[in-house]
C-alpha cells in the first residue's frame, strides 16, 4: 500500500517535472538572439566592446593544442613558437595588444570543439589558433566557420582543410599539405635516377595523402612504386616493414611518418639492419625532424628529406629565429615551432598592414595578401584556397659546427602550389587520397 | 510508513529542485556552460546504458562507445549526403539495431570478465571499421558539416531536447528495472544457475538487455554527433568506453542517477578543469581511487550510507533493507528468487 503511494507520487512528481521542463522550453533565454548558432558574426566581432578601444585596444588570440596526451610534445614546441615570437614584439602589434588564452584539447575532437566553443563564448577571442591533429583540426574550422572567427593552422597538414572543406576564415599559415609537402618528393628522386621505388607510410589520412604525392609525381616522371606498405600509428616494431623493403629489390624507399616514436623507430630499425647502406632513402618533413634527430644521433646523418621548413637552410631570418629559440630552450626548434612562429609573424603582419583594425574575414583576407620573401620558410604567398604557395626544401641530415644535427637543404623547389602543376580542378575531381586512391 | 513516505517525499522534491535548475539553467548560464551541460547529459546517458547492464546484470561493457559510433556515424554519414532527417535517423535505427544484435548475439553466452573481453573486442572493432572505412567515414579525419535539424539548431533548443531525452531514457530504464523483467534480470546477476533451473532462457535476456541498453547508447550517440556536429573515430575509440564505465562507477553502478553524477565529474574534468590544470588525468585518476577507497558504493552509494548513517544515529527507525534506487526488495517481492526460497 504505502509503496503503491509512494510510487504514485513519484509518478505524479515526474509527470509535474516534465510538464515544467515542456513549459520552459516553449520561451528562449533572454540573451538567445534568433541566430545563436552564430554567436559573432563575421564582420561584427571588431566592435565587441573589449576590441576598438582607445589605443588599439586587444586583440584576444585563443591557441589550441595538445599538451597532455599522446602529442604532448609537439604541442607544447607549437607554444613555445607563438610565445617565442610575441615575446620579442612586448605582445604587441600596430599598438594593440595580444593576449594569447591557452587550451589543452589532448588530441581528442570532443575537447578541442568544447575548447574552441569556451574560447570564443566565454572568451570571445577574435582568432582562434590551432590544434594540431588533423581530425581536431577539421573539427574546429567547422566550428569556428559556423561561429564566424577565423581558424589559422600553425601545423595541421590534412589535404582538406584547404581544399574540399576550404573557407576564407580559415588559413592554413604554418604547414602544407600533406600532399603538397611530398609532390616534391617524387620527382626529385626520379631526377636521382631512380626507377622503381617501394613507399612505407602510416595507414591515416597524413599517410595516404603524403605517399599519394610522393608516389603521384614519380610514376608521372615515368617511375614505377612497386609495393606500398602501410603500419598502423603508434608501431613499436619496424623489422618485418624493414625486410620488406631490403628484399625488394626497389632503386630506393620512400618512408614517410608522423614523428615522433613512428619516426625514431623506423630510422633504427632500418640503419641496425643494415639497410641504409644499400638502398637510397628519403623521407618527409617530419620523420628526421628535430624533435627527432637528437634521439636518433649520429645514425640519422646523410639521410634525405623533403620538407618546408630546414633549419640549416642559410639565411638571416632563419639564424635570428634559430638563436632567439635556443637562447630560451637550449635546441634547435622544430617543425611544430617554426609553423606556430610563422603563424604568429603573419598574424603580426596583417594587423600592422590594417592598422591594427582587421578581424574576422577581413584579418585573413589580409594575411592572405601577406606576399613576403623573408619568412622562416622562405618566400610565401597563399593560393585562392588560403593554402600556402611556398618552397619545398629537399634536405639533408648533416652535423652543425658545434656537433648538433640539422638538415641543412641541398635543393630547392619554389613556390610550389598544393596541387602542384595538375591545377586546383584536376586534384579537387579526384576523391580524397587513400588507400583506394595513392597517386600510383 | 511515515518515514518511508517522508524519504520519497524528501526524494521527489530532491530531484524536482534538480530538474528545475536544470530546465533553468540556459536563462540563468552561459552559452558555453549550456552546451557544456548538454555534453554532460548525453555521457551520462551513454553511462546510463552501461549502467542498466552493471547494475542489472552485473555485466560490464567496455565497448559501448562502438554502439553509440556506429548511430552516430548512420547520422553523420546521411547528413553528408543529403538525405532527409526521417531517413537519418532510420539509418541510424537500423544500424543500432544491427550493432547491438551482433553485441548482443556473442556476448550472451559470457558473463564476468569474459562478457567484459567481448565487448572490448567489439568495441576495437567499431573502432577499427570507423578507422580503415575512409570512404565512408572519411577515416581519422571524420566526417564535418554535419548539422542539427533546424528546430534544435539553437544551442538552447538542443539542450531542451537533450535533457527531455535524458529524463525519458532514465525513467524508461528505471520502470524496466523494476518490472518482472527486471528483475529476472537481477535474478541471473544473482545466480545464472538458479534462474536457468527454474527455466529461464539467460542468453534471450542477456540478448534483450544488451538490445535495451545499446537502444538507449545509439540515442546518445545520435546526440553527441548532433551536439559535436562532427564525429570521428575517437567517437567509437576505447578511451571513450572506458571513461564511460569510469562515470558508472564514479556515480555508483545500479543507481538511477549514479551516471548523471560519474558523467558531470568526468566531463567537468575533462573539459573545465583541463584550462587549469595541465596534469587533469592525474587528477581525475586520484578522484578515482578516493571513490573506490572511501566510497565504494560510488558518490551515490557514499550519500546514501553517510545518510543512513546519520539517520541511525539520531535514533529514527532503521531505514529500509540496503536501499537500492533501481529495485526497492522488500516493498515488492514478486520474483522469481522469493518463490524459490
Amino acid at each position: 500500500m504505502s509503496a503503491r503511494t509512494t510510487r504514485g507520487r513519484r509518478a505524479l512528481a515526474g509527470a509535474a517535472m516534465l510538464a515544467l521542463t515542456a513549459g520552459l522550453v516553449a520561451c528562449a533565454p533572454a540573451g538567445a538572439d534568433p541566430d545563436t548558432t552564430q554567436p559573432a558574426s563575421p564582420g561584427g566581432s571588431s566592435d565587441d566592446g573589449d576590441t576598438g578601444d582607445a589605443d588599439g585596444g586587444t586583440f584576444t588570440v585563443g591557441f589550441l593544442s595538445p599538451v597532455t596526451g599522446p602529442v604532448a610534445a609537439a604541442g607544447t614546441e607549437m607554444r613555445e613558437g607563438w610565445e617565442l615570437y610575441w615575446e620579442q614584439t612586448g605582445n604587441e602589434s600596430a599598438g594593440v595588444t595580444i593576449k594569447t588564452v591557452f587550451e589543452d584539447d589532448a588530441g581528442n575532437p570532443d575537447t578541442a570543439l568544447t575548447k574552441a566553443k569556451r574560447l570564443v563564448e566565454d572568451e570571445e577571442v577574435d582568432i582562434l589558433v590551432g590544434p594540431l591533429l588533423a581530425n581536431t583540426a577539421l573539427a574546429v574550422a567547422d566550428y569556428a566557420v559556423q561561429a564566424g572567427v577565423p581558424n589559422l593552422h600553425p601545423v595541421a597538414a590534412a589535404d582538406d582543410l584547404t581544399q574540399r572543406k576550404a573557407d576564407p576564415l580559415v588559413v592554413r599559415t604554418g604547414s602544407y599539405t600533406g600532399s603538397q609537402m611530398n609532390y616534391a618528393a617524387g620527382d626529385w628522386a626520379y631526377k636521382q635516377g631512380h626507377r622503381t621505388a617501394i613507399t612505407i607510410c602510416p595507414d591515416y589520412a597524413f599517410g595516404w595523402e603524403s605517399c599519394a604525392g610522393f608516389a603521384r609525381t614519380f610514376t608521372d616522371a615515368g617511375g614505377e612504386v612497386t609495393d606500398q606498405l602501410w603500419f598502423p600509428l603508434g608501431t613499436q616494431d619496424f623489422s618485418t616493414y624493414v625486410s620488406q623493403i631490403a628484399a625488394s629489390g626497389a632503386d630506393m624507399v620512400y618512408a614517410a611518418t608522423a614523428g615522433g616514436a613512428d619516426g625514431t623507430n623506423f630510422v633504427k630499425s632500418f640503419v641496425e639492419f643494415g639497410v641504409k647502406d644499400q638502398m637510397p632513402i628519403l623521407t618527409n618533413c617530419c620523420t628526421v625532424d628535430q624533435a627527432n634527430l637528437t634521439a636518433l644521433g649520429d645514425m640519422a646523418l646523410g639521410i634525405h628529406s623533403v620538407s618546408y621548413w630546414a633549419e640549416g637552410r642559410d639565411a638571416p631570418e632563419v639564424a635570428e629565429f634559430l638563436e632567439l629559440y635556443e637562447e630560451q630552450y637550449g635546441k634547435i626548434p622544430s617543425i611544430n615551432v617554426a609553423g606556430a612562429y610563422l603563424t604568429a609573424y603573419l598574424v603580426d603582419t596583417a594587423l600592422q598592414a590594417t592598422d591594427g583594425k582587421a578581424r574576422g574575414t577581413d584579418l585573413t583576407d589580409a594575411i592572405r595578401q601577406v606576399d613576403v620573401s623573408d619568412t622562416v620558410y622562405g618566400a610565401l604567398t597563399f593560393d585562392d584556397y588560403s593554402n600556402p604557395v611556398g618552397p619545398i626544401y629537399v634536405r639533408e641530415v648533416q652535423t652543425r659546427d658545434d656537433g648538433k644535427l640539422w638538415n641543412v637543404p641541398i635543393e630547392t623547389y619554389d613556390a610550389v602550389s598544393q596541387f602542384w602543376d595538375y591545377g586546383a580542378d584536376a586534384v579537387l575531381a579526384d576523391p580524397p587520397y587513400s588507400r583506394d586512391n595513392t597517386g600510383r | 510508513m511515515t518515514a518511508i513516505a517522508a524519504i520519497g517525499r524528501t526524494r521527489a522534491l530532491a530531484l524536482l529542485a534538480g530538474l528545475v535548475v536544470l530546465a533553468a539553467l540556459p536563462y540563468v548560464t552561459s552559452a558555453y556552460t549550456t552546451s557544456l551541460v548538454s555534453l554532460m547529459l548525453i555521457a551520462a546517458m551513454l553511462a546510463a546504458s552501461v549502467n542498466f547492464m552493471a547494475g542489472q546484470m552485473g555485466l560490464v561493457s567496455v565497448g559501448h562507445a562502438g554502439i553509440a559510433a556506429t548511430a552516430g556515424y548512420g547520422v553523420a554519414w546521411a547528413a553528408d549526403n543529403g538525405w532527409s532527417l526521417g531517413s537519418q535517423l532510420l539509418l541510424a535505427l537500423v544500424l543500432t539495431i544491427l550493432v547491438s544484435a551482433v553485441y548482443g548475439v556473442t556476448s550472451m553466452r559470457t558473463n564476468g570478465i569474459f562478457f567484459l573481453m567481448v565487448t572490448l573486442a567489439l568495441g576495437m572493432v567499431v573502432w577499427g571499421l570507423t578507422y580503415r572505412m575512409a570512404q565512408i567515414t572519411g577515416g581519422e579525419n571524420g566526417i564535418t558539416g554535419i548539422r542539427r535539424p533546424e528546430a534544435i539548431a539553437p544551442y538552447w533548443t538542443f539542450y531542451f531536447a537533450v535533457l527531455a531525452l535524458f529524463v525519458v531514457a532514465t525513467l524508461a530504464l528505471w520502470i524496466v528495472s523494476r518490472s518482472p523483467y527486471g528483475l529476472v534480470l537481477q535474478g541471473i546477476k544473482e545466480s545464472e544457475s538458479r534462474m536457468s533451473s527454474l527455466g529461464y532462457q539467460i542468453p534471450a535476456y542477456k540478448f534483450s538487455a544488451m538490445m535495451i541498453s545499446g537502444f538507449v547508447a545509439g540515442i546518445a550517440g545520435v546526440l553527441w554527433v548532433w551536439h559535436a556536429e562532427f564525429t570521428s573515430p575517437t567517437s567509437a575509440g576505447f578511451l571513450r568506453s572506458a571513461l564511460t564505465v569510469v562515470m558508472v562507477i564514479l556515480g555508483g553502478v545500479g543507481t538511477v542517477l549514479g551516471p548523471l553524477v560519474g558523467a558531470a565529474i568526468v566531463v567537468w574534468t575533462e573539459h573545465v578543469l583541463s584550462t587549469h590544470v595541465e596534469r587533469w588525468p592525474t587528477v581525475l585518476g586520484l578522484i578515482f581511487v578516493v571513490v573506490i577507497l572511501f566510497a565504494p558504493g560510488g558518490v551515490i552509494g557514499g550519500l546514501r550510507s553517510l545518510r543512513d548513517a546519520v539517520t541511525r544515529r539520531r535514533g529514527g527507525p532503521p531505514t529500509e533493507p540496503p536501499a537500492d534506487d533501481v529495485s526497492e526488495p522488500g516493498s515488492r517481492q514478486v520474483t522469481p528468487t522469493s518463490t524459490a526460497s
